[in-house]
């Protein structure tokens, strides 16, 4: 008897070991942790004029970003630490992810509670974010540390964010419509005496395109960038969050239709196939994992297609590194999606959500913040010309400054400095742009997809399967488009569009909408 | 009684080396098997940040319904099964098959070459396995299409949108990739089989391919048994690089390509709702579960000896 006890308390013995030795490493992480902190008291000890007390927290800021090199953004995360520590006792963290991998990384860190304490929300995840309890209501937070954003956004915008009254996220103030235009390479437009205020339709396109292919051989006349399609990038209609039951013409009386079965859409495809059968796209577009950047900028791309606003070449040509130009084919529509597309949230998780809002209010409020998040750190990334307009030093441009953000989704836009070679009155046009886009009859709605889920996740699979293949004309229309819509509605399409009928009909009630 | 209390001590006494031994094992199993089954409670939850993964509601079976509103579940399920069958047999017959050829090469110096060549392909990453099968298949500057097709006088076939090519690429991909690695236990234990044996084989006049299938296949024929069997539990799990990564995550061709890995792995990272991708996870558990012990029950019932339990 006495062999067994010892041979059960070896057994016993050797797990606590192994067991010590895994929590082993648990102990270190605590541990660095505490010393973290411990570095932090340190600092908060030194005298500072600060209005707020306690000690300097560390506050994780996670948004995505297109450019691989992140020295520049660790020195500008530095520069801004210098403005956050004495002013709100925050010392930021940046998490940037890449734009292409933004979706998956940040369903990762959710469901294993990373740390973060504000982040970039995207507009198609938002609704699904609110109904799984990704994110804190802020309406409380906003009210008592959100003057520079309640300032610098009309309540007409903050309350299209609202999902059952509250507001989960803040949108950046940039440009809130969209219209959409047809982009191309300066060069080739001079080359061949393109008529750019002659394209209007995508009949002007197509003729467009058919020059291109004839006299630059050895260049893809259109693209979309990796996994997007053509309708991502050319809206006709008002998606209401997720295309799946759409208000075509951004009206249609607030009648919700399956946006797959209509005349426009089977008319895009076909006519999407047409290019891509003449040569226009891309072979290989439904499996193109490239960015249109990077299509762009290697020569191999002359033009595409995408949602527009003032200042929209400057930007482009800045991001693509080839001067580019552009038409505009549809007038600019504003609808929730275009207010939604970037905001900025904070997790429910988060450890310091008051700090995150300070610090959000800042990215609305101050100049410095904007701007450090917009151009990088002057005299390193960019040199002052005037008061508010600025220029790349010397022999550099966006590419090689080494500091290369996504402007448009960092608070307030309007606060921002102007490149020299842009419109210095861009900010003030961006307004009127702002409020001459024709609201769509659902501006404000927001579909909340909780009581669909089974058929929203049937469905995804479905668009997934098919929406790239179809949109850009690798397959034919008449044969996949009927099985696709067969699949839609196998997978209960019908019943997805009769519930956000049904929740569009009631806010339509509710907000005086007819 | 007494005699059998002590005969059973010296024996755990003789054994207990053996036990410490199985510890580490045991420890990994515990940690990494047992323990994450706690999270199979999240299959029938409605997941819910806020509230955590414990005090999230429970839904009972609303996650699985999305596996089954669609044909999702049988295409998943089919494409799995059928595509690991193929891969048993195949594999398991040109493993052998090389084993057997690399085994009947004098030279040492070549057998050793000839093995490393077809050995390489196994540590070749996925990732750069499906540029290389881009660069053969791709529509405009693939080699198929660029080269062979014209002189065929064929139309060039877009290949990543046409499903019913990839049963067969993926078979290709999936053997020559694996063959040479899963070949080496069958040849080491070809070399095992005693000399002697071939050469009264020899003596007698039998030719070659007769010494193969009366002495090499008999003699490793345990073998071949047990890696089926073990190849068998494992059919619900599929390759997710292979079937992910090869195929370029092209939608068009999901029908052949989609198999339960891929499916789950998508459901997670696109529609991000963790309580159903743990849904589908749950199902390739039962499945897979039942599938072991349905075939064990018949290795049982042929060959008592063979069967895992």
């Amino acid at each position: 008897m006495k062999r067994i006890m010892q041979g059960s308390l070896l057994l016993l013995l050797s797990f606590a070991l192994i067991l010590s030795a895994c929590g082993g490493s648990n102990n270190k992480d605590n541990n660095g942790a505490a010393s973290g902190n411990s570095e932090n008291s340190a600092e908060s000890g030194k005298p500072s004029a600060a209005e707020d007390d306690g000690p300097v927290e560390e506050l994780i800021v996670a948004f995505p970003i297109i450019s691989p090199d992140l020295t520049g953004l660790q020195l500008v995360e530095q520069e801004m630490n210098k403005i956050t520590e004495p002013k709100i006792k925050v010392r930021v963290k940046f998490m940037p992810i890449n734009a292409g991998e933004w979706l998956q990384r940040t369903n990762l860190i959710f469901s294993s509670n990373e740390k973060l304490d504000l982040t970039y929300v995207h507009g198609s995840m938002y609704s699904n974010m609110v109904a799984k309890g990704m994110l804190s209501p802020l309406d409380e937070l906003i009210g008592e540390y959100g003057n520079g954003i309640t300032a610098s956004l009309e309540p007409k915008y903050l309350n299209a964010t609202k999902i059952g009254g509250k507001i989960y996220s803040v949108p950046s103030v940039r440009d809130l419509a969209g219209s959409y235009g047809y982009t191309i390479r300066k060069d080739l437009v001079d080359k061949h005496n393109i008529d750019l205020s002659a394209i209007k339709t995508l009949d002007d396109v197509a003729n467009v395109l058919q020059l291109l292919k004839e006299k630059e051989p050895d260049m893809v006349p259109i693209s979309t960038g990796g996994t997007q399609s053509f309708r991502d990038v050319y809206k006709f209609y008002d998606e209401l969050g997720d295309n799946m039951g759409v208000l075509p013409h951004y009206d249609n009386g607030l009648k919700v239709v399956n946006l797959f079965e209509t005349q426009e859409y089977a008319d895009f495809v076909k006519r999407i196939r047409e290019w891509y059968k003449a040569g226009y796209i891309l072979s290989d577009a439904a499996t193109n994992k490239l960015s249109l950047v990077e299509l762009m900028s290697s020569g191999k791309v002359a033009s595409y297609i995408g949602m527009q606003k003032p200042g929209f070449d400057v930007q482009e040509t800045k991001s693509n590194g080839v001067e580019v130009v552009s038409a505009e084919l549809n007038p600019p529509y504003s609808t929730t999606s275009n207010i939604t597309v970037a905001m900025w949230g904070i997790p429910v998780h988060a450890k310091y959500p008051e700090k995150a809002m300070k610090f959000l209010n800042l990215m609305y409020e101050d100049e410095n913040i904007v701007n450090l998040f917009t151009w990088g750190v002057e005299g390193t990334h960019y040199e002052k010309v005037q008061d508010h307009i600025i220029k790349y030093p010397e022999g550099k441009d966006a590419n090689s400054v080494g500091f290369n953000s996504l402007q448009w989704m960092f608070g307030n836009q309007f606060k921002a400095y102007v490149l020299e070679s842009n419109d210095p009155e861009i900010w003030s046009k961006m307004k009127d742009f702002n409020e001459s886009a024709t609201p769509s009859k659902a501006l404000g709605f927001i579909f909340d997809g909780s009581n669909v889920k089974t058929e929203y996740a049937a469905v995804s699979n479905v668009i997934n399967e098919y929406k790239l293949s179809l949109e850009t004309g690798s397959v034919d229309p008449d044969k996949i488009l009927p099985q696709f819509i067969d699949k839609l509605q196998a997978a209960g399409i019908d019943k997805i569009v009769a519930e956000k009928q049904k929740q569009l009909d009631e806010w339509a009630a509710a907000n005086g909408v007819k | 009684m007494n005699t059998e209390v002590k005969r059973r001590r010296i024996n755990l006494r003789r054994y207990i080396p053996l036990y410490i031994m199985t510890l580490p094992g045991l420890a990994y199993l515990l940690i990494n098997n047992y323990l994450p089954m706690f999270g199979l409670s999240i299959a029938f939850k409605d997941i819910n940040y806020a509230k955590g993964i414990w005090g999230s509601d429970w839904v009972g079976f609303k996650n699985f319904s999305y596996l089954f509103a669609t044909s999702d579940a049988y295409i998943i399920t089919r494409n799995t099964i059928l595509y690991n069958a193929v891969f048993i047999v195949l594999g398991l017959g040109f493993a052998i098959m090389i084993a057997i050829l690399l085994n009947e090469i004098r030279s040492r110096f070549s057998q050793r070459f000839y093995q490393s060549v077809i050995i390489l392909p196994h540590m070749i990453s996925i990732i750069l396995v499906s540029y290389l099968v881009y660069a053969l298949l791709g529509p405009a500057t693939g080699f198929v299409n660029k080269t062979i097709l014209p002189m065929l006088g064929v139309e060039p076939i877009s290949w990543y949108l046409e499903s019913k090519y990839w049963p067969y690429i993926l078979t290709i991909v999936h053997i020559w990739k694996g063959a040479g690695y899963s070949c080496i236990v069958f040849l080491a234990a070809i070399i095992g089989i005693d000399r002697e044996y071939y050469e009264a084989a020899g003596l007698d006049g039998a030719s070659k391919w007769q010494q193969i299938r009366k002495i090499t296949l008999p003699m490793i024929s345990p073998i071949i048994t047990m890696l089926t069997l073990l190849a068998i539990g494992r059919i619900f799990y599929s390759d997710f690089g292979l079937f992910y990564q090869i195929p370029m995550n092209s939608g068009a061709i999901y029908d052949t390509t989609n198999v339960i890995d891929t499916y789950v792995f998508r459901g997670l990272m696109q529609l991000g709702d963790i309580g159903m991708s743990a849904a589908a996870g749950f199902y390739q558990s039962v499945v897979g579960f039942v599938l072991v012990l349905v075939s064990n029950y018949i290795v049982r019932k042929i060959d008592r000896d063979n069967a895992l339990f």
